[in-house]
């Protein structure tokens, strides 16, 4: 071999030997670089595994603690999964024994929870779901269910997940709430016929007195002297005063309670009705200053209301010219009305008295005691209040609030 | 056209029973009253068939069978629900009003409390009945 050959040869073999160390140090250099990633990766692996570790047992947690009842089932019925509140509020225990929903399901409610859980694979949830279930310790419970499906990666229902709140307390308040309304309407219209019923037997008696002492004066005539004519005629007086009072309690009686339908009640018409049916002297004036308001409840009641209010400014006015004037605000919860008269005025020490049944300021025929108190258990039977400003000689203003 | 009619009182009270009479005698129609003192008593005479009478005056307030019951009684009955029945009552109980109206009845009277005004009621009632062509003969 000539010397210029070898050389070539050395040549090659030492650029080759260069090039293998240029590679081997690329290598290791990836080398490491790749054992750096897989550490970094061995890190975050582990910090993902814990964090993964951390949400399970959050949820655990969550599970564990709710006061509800939770459970997973399959999708035959199967609870697979159950906290602690679930054993001990259904009785079963899927540790100890299979346990299929079904059994929970009370018989009178079966075919609410079938269309319920049909709802529940058809939509993927339901919710507020109200039902009585029946315990393994043949318990009847009221229980709200929210529930949803759960699904595998191919988006194909596999379980599904439920909380089962018990509300048998509250269903039994609610039940007792309704027993106690439904007593109460049924004893209120029993007191409204027993009302009657007593008001019409007291009336009979005083019909056939005034008879009797028609046909005395009739059979008697030119025969009695003017004395007893005189009595005779206090007599029928007195008659007329007690079939008053008789139909006023009547009417006390009934105030209180709601025998009519709510409707909505025309202010301005019922005025107009009470002026109509008022006998309203020439003197005397009765202003309303603006449009009454529409409210709602029983229009009676809110006629019984005006009509014994005006009334009782026409009978106890003094002066030359009555004026009555009938006005409102709105607030925001309520109307305020007032009844003003420049009648005879009321002392303070009777503002509480009058509302009383049977207190009446002033003996007369007209006045039994009972408009007051009429007029008072309306404004409470409206959740409202009832008071008045007067200034004796001078006048009176009633004002009372009515719940919108 | 018939002046004077047959009335069946039906009614317990011993004095409103009077003032029917009394009333009755001042008019000048010549008309019959037939006294019932309860719904027993009247369901006796209307069942004879004889000489059924020409209208009803029935009190509501009865011990016993009380007037509604009675109404729906007659109102039953195909021999006897044409009478026209009128009632004679105290009450103005709403309830008792419609109920009576709804199985069917020919007037509504409240009792006044003044005996006048009670007369010139049962008049103008008979008198409206006098001149009305009846069933029965």
């Amino acid at each position: 071999m000539s010397q210029e050959k070898i050389d070539i040869l050395q040549r090659a073999l030492k650029r080759e030997k260069a090039a293998r160390k240029a590679a081997e140090k690329i290598l290791e250099d990836k080398s490491k670089e790749l054992y750096v990633l897989s550490e970094e990766l061995k890190v975050s692996n582990a910090k993902l595994e814990a964090s993964v570790n951390e949400k399970s047992s959050q949820l655990e947690g969550v599970f564990k603690n709710i006061n509800d009842a939770y459970v997973v089932i399959d999708i035959t019925g199967n609870v697979i999964k159950m906290n602690n509140v679930a054993i001990d509020f259904f009785g079963y225990d899927i540790a100890q024994e299979n346990f299929n929903i079904v059994r929970l399901i009370y018989f009178k409610d079966a075919e609410y929870a079938f269309t319920s859980f049909k709802t529940l694979l058809k939509e993927g949830a339901f919710a507020n779901y109200t039902a009585r279930i029946i315990t393994k310790q043949k318990e009847i419970k009221w229980v709200q269910i929210n529930a949803s499906l759960i699904y595998d990666e191919n988006e194909k229902p596999i379980a599904a997940q439920g909380i089962v709140r018990d509300i048998t307390a509250l269903k039994n308040l609610e039940n007792q709430k309704e027993k106690i309304l439904k007593e109460l309407e049924k004893s209120n219209n029993e007191l409204y016929e027993y009302a009657h019923i007593v008001s019409h037997d007291l009336k009979s008696p005083l019909r056939s007195i005034d008879a009797l002492i028609s046909w005395i004066k009739m059979d008697n005539e030119g025969k009695l002297d003017e004395p007893t004519l005189q009595n005779l005629t206090l007599i029928e007086g007195t008659l007329e005063t007690m079939e008053k009072l008789i139909s006023n309690i009547l009417e006390y009686s009934s105030a209180g309670s709601e025998i009519n339908e709510t409707k909505y009640v025309y202010l301005d018409q019922i005025m107009d009705d009470v002026s109509r049916l008022l006998f309203v002297p020439e003197h005397i004036s009765i202003k309303v200053l603006k449009k009454l308001p529409v409210v709602k409840g029983d229009s009676t009641k809110f006629q019984q209301l005006f009509q014994n209010l005006v009334s009782n400014a026409i009978k106890f006015n003094n002066k030359d010219q009555g004026i009555i004037e009938i006005d409102f605000v709105e607030e925001p919860s309520f109307y305020q009305f007032s009844v003003s008269d420049n009648g005879i005025g009321i002392e303070k020490k009777f503002h509480d008295r009058i509302f009383k049944i049977f207190h009446s300021l002033n003996k007369s025929k007209e006045s039994t005691g009972i408009g007051l108190s009429i007029v008072k258990k309306i404004v409470d039977l409206y959740e409202g209040t009832i008071w008045l400003e007067s200034e004796p000689g001078e006048g009176t203003t009633f004002f009372f609030t009515i719940k919108k | 056209m018939k002046n004077s009619l047959n009335v069946l009182l039906i009614e317990d009270n011993m004095i409103e029973i009077m003032k029917m009479n009394r009333t009755v005698s001042l008019l000048k129609a010549k008309h019959e009253i037939t006294e019932a003192k309860n719904a027993e008593e009247a369901l006796a005479i209307l069942e004879t068939k004889q000489n059924l009478p020409d209208i009803i005056l029935l009190d509501l307030n009865m011990p016993k069978i009380n007037g509604i019951e009675f109404l729906s009684i007659l109102k039953n009955d195909p021999d006897l629900r044409h009478i026209p029945t009128v009632i004679l009552t105290t009450s103005d109980n709403r309830k008792d009003i419609l109920e009576c109206y709804r199985i069917g009845i020919s007037g509504y009277i409240l009792k006044p409390l003044k005996y006048e005004e009670y007369v010139s009621k049962i008049e103008i009632a008979l008198s409206y009945w006098s001149i009305n062509e009846l069933k029965s003969a």
